[in-house]
C-alpha cells in the first residue's frame, strides 16, 4: 500500500496550495475593494445613464389662418419609427451599428433603404439624439415594428405632430411648408436649440415666421431597459410639458385665393398677386406650377425631390417674388407718369411723328407691336391702345432719370419688403448701370426707348407690378405688401420703415393716368375685364423676353372710383397679355366683386394664337 | 459524543449549503421581472434536490470503488467527448452539450472528473518518482487528451481547469517546486511575451529558475532548447499571422479592446458591481440586473447581480464561503492518509477552485470572458449537480480520512 507523499512535506506543500488559493481571493477581494469602493461614485454615474434617458416632447406649431380664420396650415399626429441611441459610455451603440443583422431587420420592418438607416443610426450615435428613420409610418409598418421592438436595440415609436396642409397646393409657395432640418440649418442655428429630426419651416411663411411658430418642445427623462425601451417616468425629476407655437394670421382671403387658383388653372408657369391697395394686404397670391406642402411633412425621397427639380418647372420657387419679368407694356403707366409729372404732356398732346407701325432712331427701325400703325393719338390714347411709337418719343424726351426715379418712386427696382422670405429686388437700370458697361460712358440712346416701353435691362416681379398697380390707383401713396397681419390674434403689421415717399403729382395727372387705364379696359387693349357694374382700371403688356415665347401681363385696379384691389397676372411664355392674362383678371374681378358664381376658369387660347386683341 | 455523526466536514458542508441558497436567492431575483427566464429559481431547486442526491450516493461508495473504475470512467468519458463533436447540440456557436432524452449535460464535466480519478490512480503508483522525467509525460497525455477535446467544442474556460488540475496534482504527488515551474516555463514564455510583447522579460525569469531549480544537465539543456526555439519562433510567427488572427488573440488577452461582443458584458458586470457600493441596492432592487443591461445575470454573471444587490459586504461573503470550501478542500487532501483519496481532494478542490477564479476575475474585469459558470450560485442543471458531486468527493474522503 503506497504511503503518498510523508506527512510533513505534504503539510508544506498544503501550505503552499493553501497560500495559491488565499492568494487568488485575495485578488478578488482587491477588484471588489476596486469597484465597489473606489470607483463606485463613477460606475454608480455610469449605471444611470445607462438607465436614465431624457426624451423630447415635441411642440406641435402654431396654426396658420387665412383673414376669416380658415385654417391653412395645422397639425396631426404622426407614427414615426425612431432610433433612440444608448448614452455616450455605453457601447451598445456601436454594437448596433456594427450588426448588419439588427441593420436588415429593421430596414426590413420598416421597409426604408438600409444605408439610408445606417447613416442615421450612425448621425444619431454620434451627436446622441434620437434619429427619425421613418416619419409617418404606415399601420402594417407599425405592426411589422411593435412585433420585433423588443428584440431591436434602439428601436422605438414615437407620436410626434407634423404639419397639415388641409388646403394642399393651394397657396402653397406663400404658406411654405416645414421639414426635418438639415445639417446646415442645424449647425446655423444650434445655439438656439434646435435638434436632430426638428421641423423647421423650409420657405415662404413657415420659414419667414419660425421663430413665432415654432414651439418650444418638452423633455421628461423616463427609464429605459437594455434595449432602450421605455419602462417608466422617472419621478425625481417632472416632465416640462411641451408648448405649442403661437398661431399666425394671414391677410390672405381663401375665397380670392381660390378664385385666382381657379382663374390661373390654365397657366403652366407665372404667377399672380391680388393686393388691397389701401394697405398692402396680400389677398391672394399663386405662382405656378405648384406643389402640394403635405408631400414634404411626411418626408420626402431624394427621388421625389430630383422629380420636383428636373425640367426647369421649379415649383418651389415663389415666382409672384423670387421671379424677375420684363414689365413690357404695364410700365407705359410709369412712362406716362413721368412725363406728365415733369409737365412735358398733358393727356392731349400729341407726339410729333405718327404712328405707321414704325419709329426711325439711330438708324435702326423700333417697331410698334401694330404692324398697321395706331395713327395720331394723344398722351390717354396711346396708352389706351399702348402705342410704341408714342412712347418712343416720349421717352426720348423723358430721359433716363426721370424715368428711373418714377420707377423707384412706384417701388419697383427695389424689393417691397413683403415678409417672405427670397425675394428679388428686380432691375430698374440707372445712368451708372448704363455706364459701367459701356464704353466711355457713352451709351447708346437707343436704350432708352426700349426701356419706355417696359423692354430692355427692366425687370420687376408680379408683386412689384401689383405695388406699383397700387400706388397708382392710390394717387401716389404707397403700400407695404405683407402676408401676416397679426399673431395670436393681436395684430402686428406696422410699417417698419418708410418705403418709397410714394409719388408726388397734381390732381390733372391722376387723373391722366386713371382715365387712361379706365379707356384700356373699355375701349382698349383688355376688353376682356370689361364687366357690367363695374368700372375696371388696368394695363395689359406683352414681354419680349429671351426664353422663348411672350411673357403676357395684365394689371388692374377696381373698383376704378375707390380702389380696394389690385390685381398682377404674368403668364410665362403665353402670348398677349390681352388675350391671356386679362381674362384670368376678369374671371377674379367677377368672383371678388360681383359674386359670380357661375363663372368657370377662363379658357385660355394657344399661345401665339392669332393676335386681335394686341397688346 | 462526536462519534454518534458521521466525520463529515461540517465547514465544507455549510458553506456549500450556504452558497446554493445564495445561487437560488440570486436566480431568483436575476429572473425576477417578466420575462423568458421567469421562474427558474424553482428549476434550480429541483435541480438542488437531485444534485444533493447524487452527492450523498457519491459520498456513502467507498472512493476504492472510484480508483478501480477509474480507467473505464476516462474511457467513457473521452467517447462522449468525441460524441459532442458527432452529436452535439451548437448554442450560440459552441458545441458542448450531448442530448439525452430531453435532457442535455456537458460531458466535459464528467471528463473533468473522471481525468482526476485517473490521474490519482497514476500518481499513486508505488514506484512513481517525479524527479525523473519519463514519469512527466504519462500523467500530461492523460490530461491533454480532454483538454484538446473541450478546447475544440470550444470552451476554453473549462478546457483550462486540465491543465490546473494537473500541475496541482503534479505537485501534491512530490514533484520539486523549482522542476514544476522548469515545466511548466514554455507557457510562462508565451505568456509574458503577450503580456509585455518582449522576450527579455522571460529570460531573466528563467534564470532565476535555473537558479532555484537547480537541474540536472540534461534537463537544463532539454528546457533551455525548448525555451529558445519558443522565444525564436514566436515573434516570427506573430509576424506572419494574419491580421485578423492577430486580432482574436489580442482579444482574448485584452476583451475590453472589442467593446461589441465580450467588452460589454464586462462593461457592464463592472457597472453593475460598482454602482452596488458598500451594502448594495437591495435585495430585488439592482437597476442594471432589473433592466438587462446586465447579461447572462442569471448564469455566467450572476456575481455580479450579488455585487449589485447586496454590494460589497454580500460579495465579501460569497468570497469568504468559498474560501472555506477551498481551505477545507486542501485541507482534506494533507488530511487524508490514502493516495488517492488525498490526490482526487486536490484535483477536485482545484478544479472548483479554478473555475470560482475565472468567473469571479471576470465579472471584475480581470480575466477574460470564458463562459464558465460560477460554482454552485449560476443556474445550470448539469453544473449544480457535477459542482454537489464534488462536494460529494471531498465528504467522501472526510468520511473514510482515517483509513489507510
Amino acid at each position: 500500500m503506497p504511503q503518498g507523499p510523508p506527512q510533513r512535506d505534504k503539510d508544506t506543500r498544503f501550505g503552499a496550495l493553501a497560500a495559491i488559493g488565499l492568494a487568488g481571493f485575495f485578488l478578488v477581494v482587491l477588484g471588489l475593494l476596486r469597484l465597489q469602493v473606489l470607483q463606485h461614485d463613477e460606475l454608480s454615474r455610469l449605471a444611470d445613464q445607462n438607465r436614465i434617458r431624457l426624451d423630447v416632447l415635441r411642440a406641435p406649431r402654431g396654426v396658420i389662418r387665412d383673414r376669416h380664420g380658415r385654417i391653412l396650415a395645422d397639425n396631426q399626429p404622426s407614427f414615426d419609427i425612431v432610433f433612440r441611441p444608448a448614452p455616450i459610455e455605453s457601447t451598445l451603440r456601436v454594437r448596433t451599428v456594427v450588426a448588419s443583422d439588427w441593420l436588415a431587420r429593421v430596414s426590413g420592418a420598416i421597409d426604408a433603404d438600409s444605408v439610408e438607416v445606417r447613416r442615421k443610426v450612425r448621425e444619431a450615435n454620434r451627436t446622441g439624439q434620437t434619429a427619425i428613420l421613418r416619419r409617418t409610418a404606415p399601420y402594417a409598418v407599425l405592426v411589422a415594428v411593435e412585433e420585433s421592438r423588443s428584440e431591436l436595440a434602439g428601436l422605438d415609436v414615437q407620436v410626434a405632430p407634423i404639419r397639415r396642409y388641409p388646403e394642399g397646393v393651394l397657396a402653397a409657395q406663400l404658406l411654405g411648408y416645414a421639414g426635418e432640418i438639415n445639417d446646415r440649418e442645424l449647425t446655423e442655428r444650434a445655439e438656439k436649440g434646435y435638434q436632430l429630426g426638428d421641423l423647421i419651416g423650409k420657405t415662404g411663411v413657415e420659414r419667414k415666421y419660425e421663430e413665432v411658430l415654432r414651439g418650444e418642445d418638452g423633455a421628461e427623462f423616463v427609464v429605459v431597459n437594455a434595449m432602450g425601451k421605455r419602462v417608466t417616468t422617472l419621478d425625481d425629476v417632472p416632465p416640462k410639458p411641451p408648448v405649442s407655437g403661437r398661431d399666425v394670421t394671414l391677410t390672405l382671403d381663401l375665397d380670392v385665393q381660390n378664385a385666382l387658383e381657379i382663374a390661373m388653372a390654365g397657366v403652366e408657369r407665372g404667377a399672380a398677386v391680388a393686393l388691397d391697395p389701401r394697405d398692402g394686404s396680400v389677398l391672394a397670391m399663386v405662382s405656378k406650377p405648384v406643389f402640394d406642402p403635405n408631400e414634404f411633412s411626411k418626408g420626402i425621397s431624394f427621388a421625389r425631390w430630383k422629380q420636383l427639380n428636373s425640367n426647369g418647372a421649379f415649383p418651389l420657387l415663389n415666382r409672384a417674388i423670387q421671379s424677375a419679368y420684363p414689365p413690357g407694356s404695364t410700365f407705359k403707366i410709369v412712362t406716362m407718369l413721368s412725363a406728365l409729372n415733369q409737365g412735358l404732356v398733358t393727356a392731349t398732346t400729341h407726339e410729333p411723328t405718327t404712328c405707321t407701325g414704325g419709329f426711325y432712331f439711330g438708324g435702326r427701325r423700333f417697331g410698334c407691336w401694330k404692324q398697321e400703325g395706331h395713327g395720331n393719338l394723344d398722351m390717354v390714347g396711346a396708352l389706351q391702345h399702348s402705342c410704341d411709337v408714342f412712347f418712343y418719343q416720349l421717352s426720348l424726351r423723358l430721359g433716363l432719370d426721370p424715368l428711373e426715379r418714377t420707377a423707384r418712386a412706384v417701388g419697383l427696382g427695389e424689393k417691397t419688403g413683403i415678409d417672405l422670405p427670397s425675394e428679388s429686388r428686380g432691375l430698374v437700370p440707372t445712368g451708372a448701370y448704363y455706364n459701367a458697361r459701356f464704353p466711355k460712358e457713352h451709351w447708346p440712346r437707343g436704350l432708352l426707348l426700349n426701356l419706355g416701353i417696359g423692354q430692355g435691362e427692366l425687370l420687376t416681379t408680379p408683386l412689384q407690378l401689383a405695388t406699383m398697380t397700387s400706388v397708382v390707383a392710390n394717387g401716389g401713396r404707397p403700400v407695404r405688401p405683407h402676408v401676416v397681419s397679426g399673431v395670436q390674434g393681436v395684430p402686428t403689421f406696422k410699417v417698419e420703415h418708410p418705403i418709397e415717399p410714394g409719388v408726388q403729382a397734381s390732381a390733372e395727372t391722376w387723373n391722366a393716368v386713371h382715365l387712361a387705364m379706365r379707356r384700356v379696359v373699355e375701349a382698349g387693349t383688355a376688353g376682356a375685364v370689361r364687366l357690367p357694374g363695374l368700372a375696371v382700371a388696368g394695363k395689359t403688356g406683352t414681354a419680349q423676353n429671351p426664353h422663348g415665347n411672350d411673357h403676357a401681363l395684365f394689371v388692374c385696379y377696381a373698383p376704378a372710383d375707390a380702389p380696394t384691389f389690385v390685381l398682377a397676372v404674368v403668364a410665362e411664355n403665353s402670348g398677349h397679355g390681352g388675350s391671356i392674362s386679362a381674362p384670368i383678371a376678369a374671371h377674379v374681378l367677377k368672383k371678388v366683386f360681383l359674386r359670380d358664381s357661375t363663372a368657370t376658369a377662363p379658357r385660355l387660347p394657344r399661345p401665339a394664337a392669332a393676335d386681335t386683341v394686341g397688346d | 459524543m462526536r462519534d454518534r455523526f458521521p466525520p463529515l466536514d461540517w465547514s465544507l458542508a455549510f458553506a456549500t449549503l450556504a452558497l446554493i441558497g445564495i445561487g437560488l436567492l440570486t436566480v431568483y431575483s436575476a429572473t425576477y421581472l417578466p420575462g423568458a427566464h421567469q421562474g427558474l429559481w424553482v428549476k434550480q431547486l429541483i435541480w438542488f434536490g437531485v444534485a444533493a442526491a447524487v452527492a450523498w450516493f457519491v459520498a456513502s461508495i467507498h472512493y476504492r470503488f472510484y480508483d478501480s473504475l477509474a480507467w473505464p470512467l476516462y474511457a467513457v468519458s473521452l467517447l462522449l467527448l468525441v460524441a459532442v463533436f458527432l452529436f452535439g447540440v451548437e448554442r450560440m456557436g459552441a458545441k458542448r452539450w450531448l442530448e439525452f432524452g430531453g435532457f442535455q449535460f456537458q460531458p466535459s464535466e464528467i471528463a473533468k472528473i473522471a481525468t482526476t480519478f485517473v490521474l490519482a490512480r497514476f500518481f499513486d503508483h508505488a514506484r512513481l518518482d517525479l524527479r525523473k522525467i519519463r514519469w512527466w509525460f504519462p500523467p500530461l497525455l492523460i490530461a491533454m487528451v480532454p483538454f484538446v477535446l473541450v478546447a475544440k467544442e470550444p470552451d476554453l474556460g473549462t478546457a483550462s481547469s486540465f491543465p490546473a488540475m494537473l500541475i496541482a496534482m503534479y505537485f501534491w504527488a512530490g514533484m520539486p517546486a523549482g522542476q514544476l515551474l522548469l515545466g511548466l516555463s514554455p507557457i510562462l514564455n508565451v505568456a509574458l511575451f503577450f503580456l509585455t510583447g518582449s522576450v527579455w522579460w522571460f529570460v531573466g525569469l528563467f534564470a532565476g529558475m535555473l537558479a532555484f531549480a537547480r537541474p540536472r544537465l540534461i534537463v537544463l539543456v532539454a528546457m533551455v532548447a525548448l525555451n529558445g526555439a519558443v522565444a525564436v519562433t514566436l515573434p516570427n510567427m506573430w509576424n506572419h499571422l494574419h491580421d485578423y488572427q492577430k486580432r482574436r488573440i489580442e482579444t482574448f488577452v485584452n476583451p475590453e479592446q472589442d467593446p461589441s461582443g465580450a467588452g460589454y458584458q464586462v462593461i457592464q458586470s463592472k457597472i453593475a458591481i460598482g454602482s452596488g457600493g458598500l451594502t448594495g441596492k437591495g435585495y430585488l432592487k439592482g437597476s442594471q440586473k432589473a433592466l438587462a443591461f446586465l447579461p447572462m445575470r442569471h448564469t455566467d454573471f450572476i456575481y455580479s447581480v450579488v455585487g449589485e444587490e447586496w454590494g460589497l459586504f454580500g460579495s465579501l461573503t460569497v468570497v469568504l464561503l468559498y474560501g472555506i470550501v477551498v481551505f477545507r478542500g486542501f485541507r482534506l487532501a494533507s488530511i487524508a492518509r490514502d493516495g488517492f483519496a488525498s490526490l482526487t481532494a486536490v484535483g477536485i478542490t482545484t478544479a472548483l477552485f479554478f473555475h470560482i477564479m475565472v468567473n469571479m476575475l471576470m465579472t471584475i474585469g480581470w480575466a477574460p470572458v470564458t463562459g464558465v459558470p460560477l460554482p454552485f450560485l449560476s443556474y445550470g442543471g448539469t453544473a449544480l449537480i457535477v459542482n454537489c458531486i464534488q462536494i460529494g468527493l471531498l465528504q467522501n474522503v472526510a468520511l473514510r480520512r482515517r483509513e489507510y
